[in-house]
Order: structure tokens, then C-alpha cells, then sequence
């Protein structure tokens, strides 16, 4: 026993000291994510190589927990914290998500027409988008109590129609790529007006949705909002569980199927790792250099940016269907392939977190003070008189939640594995294929990160 | 033979669990299957069986934890000598 512990103990101290080692001297020179992005000040290929050996190490030293017992105890450990007064806060959420979209369309509508400094982008971008989003996974997801559509629709009447069950959740899926594109090409991140535009059609929309096939439906099954926010909800510490709010380790519910029934489901996680990629790539100069001949030969700039993200999206999910076909064939199991996509799908949702946390975090933490002063006269144009700037070694904290969100998502995917198959060598060799992809990802992300950012070509 | 989960091959070796009828290919894995997740309904020679195939198991898997710490340390010290050089 105490040799184990001792083992243990030491597998644990070697994992971090080859993190400091690995991360450091990448951390250290490498380029922050968020806004303005620094060069490297070591070579490109090193930094790349870097980054990838600290997810071929992860694995490494991941594989080398096999205690059944171990894992099982890590992933089942839950403690139930009692939370008095749950339907007030309900309630309370309910009503300031309903202000808050309220707020979004008048400040939109009416406010100062300068997107940096009219209080509705800003709670848009920074206290939803970056900040709430940050909180489902760091936290715990309460967008179902928050989320206004929900709560207004609700209280009116539904048509109950059934609802086509064979569409799955394939309209989540088109509905999240159709935002993204609709991020990166149109100007809803500095034109209130044209914000507030999309979100009054977007609220039209959901409360026509709820209203034609019953919230419960439409909300659990095809509004892509919520969808981003339940799964996100799945690494955070707290959830609610069989009725009772608990606390858990983060990320270890990413091993549970729960969530993700079938390709759909995949396609959405897939989905949402692909968009962070997709959004950093389109503000690279080597994006434009390869727009620039299409367009100049007349393509239009929109659907280029669309065949992209559609192609992307597809590149994505056949490489991961295909890492599950290596998987079957290396594991030697009897399993299918769609039975191995739906059971290391949702590891990927902490990559997606972490790509989440590097590009928002600093934007929110610069942006948010802004907001507070922006939102106290939201219909006049008030400049602050101040601007808040991040420390040089800020970027180190976005280059180790990529990491962390790479190393969590291979340790759930490590969890899974050993609860899938009997054998301990079995369930390390089912994991190659990913690694694999893992590694050319992460380094992929990497150079896209190492490169200067640009705003969006031709759009 | 197809159904949502498994799927198996048509002239493969399938030995199949009888508790929960999750097939496998070898016959090792499944031993290992039925005193992980059947162990109270198994008789003696079923349980050694276990065991046999377990610790036949572990002596592979010390052999891979090796050659995956040796991998390790070949990684430490080559980005290390990189930097060095660099």
C-alpha cells in the first residue's frame, strides 16, 4: 500500500515537474491569445514542438495510472451542497435575464452609436459572451434559470407540435456554425444597432421555435445557445445531479455519455472545438493570402467565409471518426464507431473551455470595468476616462488553459477509456489515434496563436 | 451480427459474456470483463481464470510502462538539449 501511494506520488511529481519544464519556457516567450497578439521570441517550430510534446507527455504520464480503483474514485467523488432559497434564485436569475435582453435592445437601438462604449455590445460581448460563458464551466451552468427566451416562453401558450426526431440535434449544430459566420462576417461586435437587430430576429425566431414545438423541445433539443451552455455546465465543479445541486472534480463528468447520443450530438461538440479554431484562423495573414486570389477571381467574400466554415466543420469531424476507426481496430474490441465518437466526444468540450478561457479572459478582465462605466448611462455617450492594461506575463495564463484544456480533455478521455474496456493495455492503446490528432492540434492552434492578429479580410 | 453498440465481424473468434452478452475478441479480455464487472457471479475456476489473465495483463503492461517512461525521458531531455542549443 504504501509503495503504491508512494508510486502514486511519484507518477504525480514527475507529471509536474515536466509541465514546468514543457510549459515554461513556451509560457514564457510565447504569444498571448486575446487582442494583440507578441512574437515569439524563439523559433516558430520550437514553440510548436513544444506545445506538442507537452500533449504526447500528458498522454505518456496519463497511461501511466492504470489503478482501476484510482480513476473510479476520482470520477465518482460527488458532495451534495445544500442551497436554501433555490426557487428565489430561480426566480431572481429569470427576471435579470429578461432585463438584461431588454436592456441589449433599447441601449442597441438607442444608444451611443459607438460599439466600444455603448453598454449593450459590451454586455453582449463581455459580460455574456466572455464573462457568463467562463462562468458555465468554471462555475457551473445556470443559463437555464438565466436565459430569457426560456423564461418568457414559458409563460405563453405552445402549440405542442412533434417535433421531427430524425433532424436530432443537426439544427443546433447548423444553428451554432450559422452564428459563428454571422460573428465573423457581419459587424454585430461594434454596431449596436445592427447587434440589436440580430437579437430581436434571433429572439423572434427562438419564441416562434418555443412557440410551435413547446420550450422544453425547442430549448433542450434545438436552440444552440442553450446547448452551448449545458455542455460547457459538464466540466464545471458544480451541477445539479438527480435533483441536488453537487460538487464534483472539474472535468470528471466529461467521462460520463450523458449528453452526447449520437452523431448529432458529436457533431455539435465537434462543432464547438472547430469554431474556436476557425475564429482565430480567419484573423491570420496567412488566411488572407489565401483569400486574396478567390476573391480577386470574383468569389464572393461571404460564401468563401462559409464554404470554410463548412468544410473546416466536416475536416473536423471525419478526422474524429476516423481516429474512432483506428480506435476499434488498435483497442481489438467489438465496439462500433459510433459507439467510440459518443464516448470520447465530450473529453473534447474542455479543449473548446480552454481555447474559450485563452481568447476571452483577458479581453474581459481589460473590457469589464468599461461595461460598469458604460451601463451606469447607457443612452449617452460616456468615455471613460481610464483604460485598464494587462501585465506582459498575462499571456502565459492563456498559453496554460489551452494546455490545461488539452491535458483535462486527454485525462477524461484516459477515464473513459479505462471504464469502456477490460483490458489496461487495451484502453491506453485505444487512445494512440487521438493523441495523435491531439498533437497535430495543439500545434496547429499554436501557429495560428504565433501568428499577428488582423480584423477579418473583405468583411 | 450488428446491433447499436456492437458490432462483430462474420468469421471473427467472438466469445461473448453470458452475464450481459457483450461480445469480445479474445478470450483473455473476456475473463478480465467478468471479474471486473461480474465478479460476485463467477465460480472458482472462472475467478482464477481472472486472475490468470490479470496478472498475465500486468506483466505486458509493465513492459509498455517502460518503454512510455523511457519516451518520457527521451522528451524531457531532447526538448531540454534543444533549449540548450537553441
Amino acid at each position: 500500500m504504501h509503495c503504491r501511494r508512494l508510486r502514486r506520488w511519484g507518477t504525480f511529481s514527475s507529471w509536474l515537474a515536466l509541465l514546468v519544464v514543457a510549459v515554461g519556457p513556451a509560457a514564457a516567450h510565447g504569444a498571448s491569445l486575446g487582442g494583440s497578439r507578441e512574437t515569439v521570441s524563439i523559433p516558430a517550430w520550437l514553440f510548436l514542438l513544444t506545445g506538442g510534446a507537452a500533449i504526447g507527455a500528458s498522454f505518456l504520464l496519463a497511461s501511466l495510472v492504470t489503478d482501476r480503483g484510482l480513476i473510479r474514485a476520482i470520477h465518482g467523488w460527488r458532495r451534495t451542497i445544500p442551497v436554501p432559497g433555490e426557487r428565489l434564485l430561480n426566480g431572481v436569475l429569470g427576471l435579470v435575464g429578461v432585463f438584461g435582453l431588454v436592456f441589449v435592445l433599447v441601449v442597441g437601438f438607442l444608444g451611443p452609436q459607438r460599439g466600444e462604449f455603448n453598454a449593450a455590445v459590451l454586455l453582449v460581448w463581455v459580460g455574456w459572451w466572455a464573462g457568463f460563458t467562463a462562468t458555465t464551466y468554471l462555475v457551473g451552468s445556470t443559463w437555464r434559470a438565466l436565459n430569457p427566451w426560456r423564461t418568457i416562453a414559458e409563460r405563453l401558450p405552445s402549440l405542442d407540435r412533434s417535433y421531427p426526431e430524425r433532424l436530432g440535434a443537426w439544427p443546433s449544430v447548423a444553428g451554432l456554425l450559422g452564428l459563428v459566420w454571422l460573428e465573423v462576417v457581419s459587424p454585430v461586435a461594434d454596431a449596436p444597432g445592427v447587434l440589436a437587430t440580430v437579437v430581436a430576429g434571433y429572439s423572434v425566431f427562438t419564441l416562434a421555435g418555443a412557440l410551435a414545438y413547446s420550450p422544453e423541445i425547442w430549448f433542450e433539443t434545438v436552440d444552440p445557445i442553450s446547448r452551448v451552455f449545458r455542455y460547457y455546465g459538464r466540466l464545471a465543479p458544480f451541477a445539479r445531479e438527480d435533483g441536488e445541486i453537487r460538487l464534483r472534480i472539474p472535468g470528471t463528468a466529461l467521462s460520463e455519455t450523458r449528453l452526447v447520443d449520437g452523431l448529432d450530438e458529436v457533431g455539435f461538440v465537434i462543432a464547438l472545438v472547430w469554431v474556436t479554431t476557425y475564429d482565430g484562423f480567419v484573423a491570420t495573414p496567412t488566411w488572407r493570402s489565401l483569400a486574396d486570389p478567390l476573391v480577386s477571381a470574383g468569389m464572393p467574400a461571404l460564401v468563401l467565409y462559409l464554404l470554410v466554415l463548412l468544410a473546416g466543420f466536416g475536416l473536423f469531424l471525419a478526422v474524429f471518426v476516423l481516429g474512432a476507426r483506428y480506435s476499434r481496430r488498435l483497442a481489438g474490441t467489438y465496439l462500433t464507431v459510433a459507439e467510440l465518437t459518443r464516448q470520447f466526444a465530450p473529453p473534447l468540450l474542455a479543449i473548446a473551455a480552454g481555447y474559450h478561457l485563452a481568447h476571452y479572459l483577458g479581453y474581459f478582465l481589460t473590457q469589464a470595468p468599461i461595461l460598469a462605466v458604460t451601463a451606469t448611462t447607457p443612452l449617452t455617450l460616456n468615455v471613460p476616462w481610464f483604460v485598464v492594461s494587462l501585465p506582459g506575463w498575462f499571456g502565459a495564463i492563456s498559453l496554460a488553459s489551452v494546455l490545461l484544456g488539452h491535458i483535462l480533455a486527454i485525462w477524461a478521455a484516459h477515464a473513459t477509456a479505462f471504464d469502456l474496456f477490460p483490458g489496461r493495455l487495451q484502453a491506453i492503446r485505444s487512445q494512440y489515434p487521438y493523441t495523435a490528432v491531439m498533437v497535430v492540434y495543439t500545434m496547429t492552434s499554436l501557429w495560428i496563436v504565433s501568428q499577428p492578429t488582423i480584423k477579418p479580410p473583405y468583411v | 451480427m450488428t446491433t447499436d453498440r456492437y458490432n462483430t465481424p462474420a468469421n471473427a473468434p467472438i466469445h461473448r459474456c453470458e452475464h450481459c452478452n457483450r461480445p469480445f475478441a479474445e478470450d483473455e479480455l473476456l475473463s478480465i470483463h467478468k471479474g471486473l464487472d461480474h465478479a460476485e457471479q463467477l465460480d472458482d475456476e472462472e475467478l482464477a481464470a481472472f486472475e490468470r489473465a490479470y496478472d498475465e495483463e500486468t506483466d505486458e503492461l509493465r513492459r509498455y510502462q517502460i518503454i512510455a517512461v523511457g519516451a518520457i525521458v527521451l522528451l524531457y531531455f531532447g526538448l531540454l538539449l534543444t533549449y540548450a542549443l537553441i
